[in-house]
């Protein structure tokens, strides 16, 4: 059974950044996501800022969401990468309208 | 980069430095019903006394708390021994009782309040500095948390040569040693604590992106200079170096300000939420005295920089913490009693936990205050004075009303 890209980022999309309210993949912090033939899934992302308190406990959460939407996987990877930087243009037109109050 | 949980103190840890920091913000508004402002001056013992219980038991208390979680945030170390953290705070609570009592009742108490306090931030630096040595590379801010201590550590210096003073034991020039010791930690630690400290935070609350850092990086080291020259200005008694380093500081604070103007304008968060209102009326009143300190230093005038003082304590200082209290004790509350529910249960946003209505009361309330009082003490019409600090006592209960309220959401 092949997982792909699309299912990891619909798994990760579970999961809200408590400060701004949107979810991780809808603030385009997840970069790239893949599933070997062993089940093991990788996920690249970054975060809003290279201090954000919640660091450890995003990832803790990107893996947990992984695993829990996508019981076929066996082990959830995550590599926080901070190149390229991460800009609200990433981010989907309806978080953009949010946050700018438009 | 990677922030340890095991680098976060527990919040039982922090939640007393911010109840005691607002307790005493709400007391030292109490205390201003005390000022005669026909009569008021910078040495008075009432002014003495508010001074020490609102940069004391307010300003520190609360900057201590924010550094206890934000110094591994900030080094990327964990502290070196963040238990002592349940001594500090106890320790600068004794001392500053110690001290806003004796100036105003009994100043035999002065020196043992004064020696309680020193501990007090002497543990703090030291505690610091011992988690500052497990930095291996330095960046911008790390190196704004060296300078800041470096300046504390040698504010204390100078506080403890001013209590062998007054115990007798050496003959030295209080007065002069005053004056470094308040620059060294109130511009310098203070000041360059809240400059650094907010390039992490109002980046990582406005979501600003793609801004040069160099207007602080300059800020910083001609505030450093000037904090220093102040310093030597009252070892050698040169009038010249005083007011040179008062000039250093001016230009620095401008930098700063177009540092926060240039995050600011590349925020990509609008709302238009109490942070931001706090921030706004904050860093207006920091420009406000700059403007005031340049007449100052062309027309002195007593009255003149008391309003200075007054708009940049109540002003800037006090709605700049108040306006981060709003946003970093969700946090912390956030993180302790929801953050484990994460993926099993609903969860609030940190936004549900602010009490929006209630907040708008306390900006309100204090802004109104802080303008009224200001006007009475600039004009020295003490009717006016007291009316602003009614306004400004309405707004501290109200502030310690929204913590409680946050710090005991569920």
């Amino acid at each position: 059974m092949i997982i792909t890209k699309e299912e990891i980022f619909k798994a990760i999309s579970t999961v809200n950044d408590p400060e701004v309210g949107f979810n991780l993949v809808e603030m385009g912090l997840i970069y790239d996501a893949s599933c070997d033939e062993n089940m093991k899934a990788k996920v690249t992302m970054t975060l809003s800022t290279k201090a954000c308190p919640l660091h450890q406990m995003i990832v803790q959460w990107v893996e947990e969401a992984v695993l829990r939407e996508l019981p076929t996987v066996e082990l959830a990877e995550v590599e926080v990468v901070w190149e390229p930087m991460w800009t609200i243009d990433m981010a989907t037109d309806d978080v953009k309208k949010q946050l700018s109050g438009l | 980069m990677a922030i340890s949980q095991d680098f976060a103190p527990p919040f039982k840890l922090i939640a007393p430095y911010f109840i005691i920091g607002v307790i005493s913000f709400v007391i030292s508004v109490a205390l201003l019903f005390g000022f005669d402002i026909s009569s008021l001056n910078s040495m008075d013992s009432n002014t003495l006394s508010w001074v020490h219980m609102f940069l004391l038991g307010f300003v520190m208390m609360v900057v201590f708390g924010a550094m206890a979680q934000l110094v591994p945030v900030v080094l990327e170390v964990g502290h070196f021994a963040v238990e002592l953290y349940y001594i500090i705070y106890p320790l600068l609570l004794i001392g500053t009782i110690l001290m806003a009592f004796g100036f105003l009742f009994s100043p035999a108490l002065l020196p043992y309040g004064g020696i309680v306090v020193l501990i007090s931030l002497l543990i703090f630096v030291l505690e610091t500095f011992l988690t500052i040595k497990k930095v291996k590379k330095f960046n911008l801010v790390m190196t704004t948390v060296l300078v800041a201590n470096t300046f504390l550590f040698l504010g204390l210096i100078f506080g403890i040569l001013m209590a062998l003073g007054y115990a007798g034991t050496i003959n030295i020039d209080i007065i002069s040693l005053l004056k470094a010791h308040i620059y060294l930690v109130l511009a310098g630690y203070v000041g360059i604590t809240i400059m650094g400290m907010s390039l992490i935070l109002l980046p990582m609350f406005w979501l600003s992106h793609s801004f040069s850092w160099k207007p602080v990086e300059y800020a910083l080291w001609t505030m450093s200079v000037g904090v220093t020259w102040v310093m030597l200005s009252s070892i050698l008694d040169s009038i010249v170096l005083e007011y040179a380093g008062y000039n250093l500081a001016i230009i620095a604070l401008i930098l700063y300000f177009y540092q926060i103007y240039l995050i600011y304008i590349t925020r990509v968060r609008m709302e238009r939420d109490i942070y931001l209102y706090s921030l706004i009326f904050s860093y207006s009143s920091l420009i406000l005295a700059l403007i005031m300190g340049v007449i100052y230093l062309v027309y002195p005038n007593e009255n003149l920089l008391l309003t200075i003082g007054w708009t940049l304590f109540m002003g800037y200082i006090a709605f700049i913490i108040n306006g981060h209290l709003y946003k970093i004790v969700p946090f912390l509350v956030w993180y302790e009693r929801f953050s484990p529910l994460i993926g099993k249960q609903k969860v609030p946003m940190l936004a549900d936990m602010v009490p929006v209505r209630s907040a708008k009361f306390q900006f309100a309330f204090s802004s109104m205050g802080v303008i009224m009082a200001g006007f009475g003490i600039l004009l020295g019409i003490d009717g006016l004075f007291k009316g602003g600090a009614g306004f400004l006592l309405v707004g501290s209960i109200f502030m310690l009303k929204d913590l409680m309220f946050m710090i005991n959401f569920k």
